[in-house]
């Protein structure tokens, strides 16, 4: 054998030894997400790596809110759902109506609004939790998901403002320019002909607004009290002070709440790859 | 189509108007209630039953909302702070962490006429435990109505005492022999191969129970005058400073030799239950038996196997007093609907009603009525191994009452969990026990520096 | 965020851009561009000027800061803050710009991979965070198992001793946000012409030339913009270290973020919460600027 050859085979082997190490990294703390949901009850404080007698109850458990702490499940991934696509609507109107007018009809303060944009999105989102707290109060809108939606929404839309603004300019102005002399009032042209374009855009900063407040815990921990109006991760953060550690249930209620996400991301990932997804890590 | 005409469009949204003046009108006769969320079902269910009754004799709506209880106490205090709050609130560690500092802030209503409306029927030490100061109006006033109550238990596992050489008549019945004894169970069950710790004492800084036990351990060694009934700090009585001490010497140094699992120091409430169920811990002192009364459906670990004792004597062989942990109730100012909430707090304290919901959360909490377990033998029942133990202990025994009912600066010492700090300080950070004991007296000394009482 | 050339929308430069004109609106152009602005401006001034006033108002007490430096656990949070940011950022994204390089591999395996890599971007944080608490719980946890079968021995106690709980709140930080970086430095890998790595190719370079004299300096603007947002957004990271550590064990692993909510909300103490916040400027104002400066060199975009 060559030492080519040889070389090749080693780099070959250590690419795999590598690759596998990956594999490992990555779904270790899913695995053990798996192997906490598939045993049942008794299993779940004892020292074993692999589900002594997998079983799909707790799964089922879930699906039937058959557990005290489970009562309002389907209820927590309904409120999840809704603020969620509160969230992404809004966040849609806002951002584009902002950036068409920024972008396509250039008034001339819009540095500022930029600069706005750009300073909310410096500001890590749980220093507000305190004053926001205070001011949701003043608002009366506590313990109503119309709070937390607000915090979503103020907290997506600059990053939504930066992608259409940029996305936009692959829009050829003159498509308005020939509407506006055919008469077309700005509402129009947006309807007609900022939107339709705007499409893949959109899909993205929809399914990134729909993630981040899929995914928030804090506010929704602070802003939302009464049991009907929990959302999921809130929910299952009330499991941690059970004295019966349904760890088995926690964990079969995470991973049912994690499919959305996954179908969503899977579905529209190459929408979402390169710059669209930056967002994504605010939190 | 048909144009709507103006004259219809303002009777229609008078229409609209009045709709949600009604809408308003009934809200009114609605109740929000905030209740601690239990270990097991049956402590829900308990109340869900007892506001569904009420709710079906009065008419009145009750919206409840279960939360755990370090939850409850963070979104509480913060919607305090908006004055975003329920009409009512049953918070289980409430007496330390809650209400003495909101009473000092005047964030809570009087509740003396709800407690006049029983008042020969509760426990002194209860009611000691309700009375706070306002700041704002210069006088203690009852901002709390106390439901249940409980003190330390010890609890342990017959099996493995046994498998270690001994019988419960081998348990000594004083302080420390009592505890060490553990110890000597650990290092029999290890030499036989078991993977076992003796002692599950909770040094966390966080949640209730370890707080519980350091001071448990305080008044054990005599320094239960930390705080005068009137209010003032007397650390440096040095009998007190002495027990501090001796607290912090013998809750460290079983941790320190391996006797306590190294995971007790992350320990929240439910943990150091979880660790004794999974059997890494022959004993545990706990707040409640609740370690017993959520096995009550296995009769072999509840009738057989587990253990419950009250704290054992002095090391002088006295009986010690046990430290009173209350459950209040409590009304935030801002409440929307007061006169509801006082009517049924009225209703949940009439004997009948709360040894009914009591009953029906086993017995893990004891009722803060004297006369509810002398009038029902459920309570002392013989057969039971664990409940009339309880009952005796918290009950009929002297008890005492926590300090934050004398100065609300040792609720804020107990929220900052400064003494368990000082555990950790030893255990983790290699101080001394005289440096830890040291600093913890020099925050606690700062601290009452805010709440001046006069 | 976006390496400007690899978008594919991108056709506009953002010099091209900036020429263009701004026009004074007359009309009933200017009444629907304030109609069309109105919403933002809205959603602006009541959730961002407003609580940012509010919250520097909370936060503007110096007794509050007083009693903050004096106690024992402020200047822990500090430090863990500080080896959170300078470990948890430089280490996650000095990994993904390694990995970049070797996803940018052919092969159908290679995509494969990606797939399963980026999961723990993909799967929502708290339940992971949650499992992975789970995980390095000392007595049951998954990895503790797994050291016992394998050696017979007890591994550490993960959560219960300060310094390896630190390190476990940066690893679940690492396992979380690793992916996601990578694929922003694959992006700018991609967007870098073949032909310069061809001709060096020719020149003989080797390997790590090729890195250190193409690919570094191509992408050093991104990796810089990279740290500074990652670092802002770590600073206010809170769900890792309250769902992995909660800041046990004794408090001796909260950060900034987490011990505000703390002292706000658990101590009931609304203007020390906002003071512990607040400290956190110091911090974050030069990693803004720096990020503004970068930003304004449109190398890398938002």
């Amino acid at each position: 054998m060559t030492t080519a050859r040889l070389d090749r085979r080693l780099t070959g082997i250590a690419t795999l030894v590598f690759g596998l190490f990956l594999i490992l990294w990555s779904i270790l703390p899913l695995y053990n997400m798996v192997r906490v949901g598939l045993q049942h009850k008794e299993d779940v404080f004892s020292n074993n790596t692999w589900p002594p007698h997998p079983t799909l109850d707790s799964f089922r458990t879930v699906l039937h809110e058959a557990y005290w702490l489970l009562q309002n499940f389907w209820g927590q991934m309904g409120n999840s759902f809704y603020i969620g696509v509160a969230v992404a609507l809004l966040t849609l109107t806002i951002g584009t109506l902002t950036s068409f007018t920024i972008g396509r009809m250039r008034i001339r303060q819009g540095w500022m609004l930029t600069n706005a944009a750009l300073m909310t999105y410096v500001i890590p989102m749980s220093f507000l939790a305190i004053p926001f707290y205070g001011i949701m109060g003043k608002y009366g809108l506590t313990n109503n998901p119309l709070a937390v939606i607000a915090v979503e929404v103020t907290f997506a839309t600059p990053y939504a403002i930066f992608i259409f603004q940029q996305y936009s300019g692959s829009i050829p102005q003159e498509l308005d320019e020939a509407a506006r002399i055919d008469g077309a009032s700005p509402p129009q042209i947006f309807f007609r002909i900022y939107l339709p374009l705007m499409a893949p855009a959109l899909v993205a900063i929809g399914t990134y607004a729909l993630l981040l407040s899929w995914n928030e815990y804090l506010y929704a921990f602070l802003l939302l009290s009464s049991d009907g109006n929990l959302t999921v991760p809130v929910g299952l953060g009330k499991f941690l002070n059970s004295d019966e550690a349904p760890w088995n249930y926690l964990m079969a209620a995470s991973i049912i709440y994690a499919i959305p996400p996954l179908v969503i991301y899977y579905t529209f990932r190459r929408k979402m790859s390169g710059g669209l997804t930056m967002g994504g890590v605010k939190g | 189509m048909k144009q709507i005409s103006r004259r219809q469009a303002l009777a229609g949204s008078a229409a609209l108007a009045t709709a949600a003046g009604s809408r308003r009108a009934k809200a009114a006769g609605t109740v929000t209630v905030w209740w601690t969320q239990g270990f097991y079902q049956a402590e829900n269910q308990a109340v869900i039953d007892t506001m569904k009754e009420w709710e079906k004799r009065t008419g009145t709506k009750v919206d409840l909302t279960i939360i755990n209880g370090p939850d409850l106490i963070t979104k509480l205090i913060a919607g305090m702070q908006v004055g975003d709050v329920p009409d009512l609130v049953h918070t289980v560690t409430g007496d330390r962490f809650l209400v003495p500092q909101a009473a000092w802030n005047d964030q809570l209503v009087d509740v003396s006429d709800v407690i006049d409306s029983q008042r020969s029927e509760f426990l002194p030490t209860a009611l000691d435990n309700s009375r706070f100061y306002n700041a704002k109006l210069k006088k203690r006033a009852y901002y709390s109505v106390p439901l249940k109550c409980s003190t330390l238990m010890e609890q342990s596992w017959r099996p493995l005492i046994e498998e270690a050489g001994f019988s419960d008549a081998d348990m000594p019945k004083t302080h420390d022999a009592y505890f060490k004894f553990f110890e000597t169970v650990q290092d029999k069950l290890r030499s036989k191969g078991k993977r076992i710790y003796g002692l599950g004492y909770s040094m966390a800084t966080k949640e209730a129970d370890s707080g519980t036990l350091f001071h448990h351990f305080l008044t054990a060694y005599g320094g239960a005058a930390i705080v005068t009934p009137e209010g003032k700090l007397n650390i440096d009585d040095p009998a007190v400073r002495k027990a501090a001490s001796m607290a912090l010497e013998r809750l460290t140094t079983p941790f320190k030799k391996g006797y306590v699992p190294p995971g007790a120091i992350n320990w929240g409430d439910v943990d150091n239950n979880n660790a004794f169920y999974a059997r890494q811990i022959v004993m545990t002192p706990n707040a409640t038996i609740s370690i017993s009364v959520a096995q009550m459906e296995k009769p072999d670990q509840y009738f057989k196997e587990i253990i419950t004792q009250g704290i054992p004597a002095g090391n002088d062989g006295q009986p010690i007093a046990s430290l009173l942990g209350v459950s209040p109730c409590i009304i935030p100012k801002g409440a929307k609907n007061i006169d509801d909430a006082k009517s049924l707090l009225k209703s949940i304290i009439e004997p009948a009603t709360l040894n009914t919901y009591l009953k029906e959360t086993r017995g893990r909490y004891l009722p803060v009525m004297p006369s509810i377990v002398k009038n029902d033998p459920w309570w002392l029942d013989p057969a039971d191994p664990h409940r009339p133990v309880a009952v005796k202990y918290g009950l009929l025994l002297p008890t005492t009452a926590w300090w934050m009912a004398y100065n609300p600066a040792y609720s804020a010492v107990l929220s900052e969990q400064i003494w368990c700090q000082a555990e950790a300080n030893i255990t983790q950070r290699n101080m001394t026990v005289e440096q830890a004991a040291e600093e913890a007296i020099k925050r606690i000394k700062a601290t009452f520096e805010k709440f001046e009482i006069g | 965020m976006a390496v400007s050339t690899t978008m594919n929308h991108a056709a506009v430069t953002p010099a091209e851009r900036r020429v263009t004109r701004s026009v004074g609106l007359v009309g009933a152009d200017r009444l629907w561009a304030l109609a069309f602005v109105a919403p933002y401006i809205a959603v602006f001034l009541a959730f961002v000027v407003y609580p940012v006033g509010y919250g520097i108002w909370l936060g503007s007490d110096p007794a509050s800061y007083r009693a903050l430096f004096a106690d024992p656990v402020y200047p822990e949070a500090v430090l863990n803050t500080l080896i959170y940011l300078a470990v948890a950022v430089n280490l996650k994204l000095f990994l993904a710009l390694l990995l970049s390089g070797f996803f940018m591999r052919k092969g159908w395996w290679v995509r494969t991979l990606l797939l399963i890599f980026i999961l723990p971007w993909a799967v929502p944080g708290i339940p992971s965070f949650i499992s992975i608490h789970w995980m390095l719980n000392g007595q049951w946890g998954l990895i503790n198992n797994i050291i016992w079968d394998l050696f017979q021995v007890d591994g550490p106690p993960w959560l219960d001793q300060p310094a390896l709980a630190l390190g476990s709140v940066i690893y679940a930080h690492i396992w979380k946000w690793l992916p996601f970086w990578t694929i922003i430095f694959l992006a700018g890998r991609m967007a870098i012409p073949r032909e310069l790595y061809e001709a060096a190719d020719v020149d003989g370079a080797s390997r790590l030339d090729r890195f250190l004299l193409i690919t570094f300096p191509l992408m050093a603007g991104l990796y810089l913009v990279c740290t500074l947002l990652s670092a802002i957004w770590a600073l206010g990271d809170f769900n890792a270290v309250r769902f992995i550590s909660g800041g046990g064990p004794a408090l001796s692993t909260h950060v900034l973020a987490t011990l505000g909510i703390r002292n706000a909300f658990e101590l009931g103490n609304p203007r020390m919460g906002m003071a512990t916040v607040l400290s956190a400027l110091p911090l974050l104002i030069p990693l803004v600027i720096l990020l503004m400066r970068q930003l304004r060199k449109g190398e890398v975009q938002l």
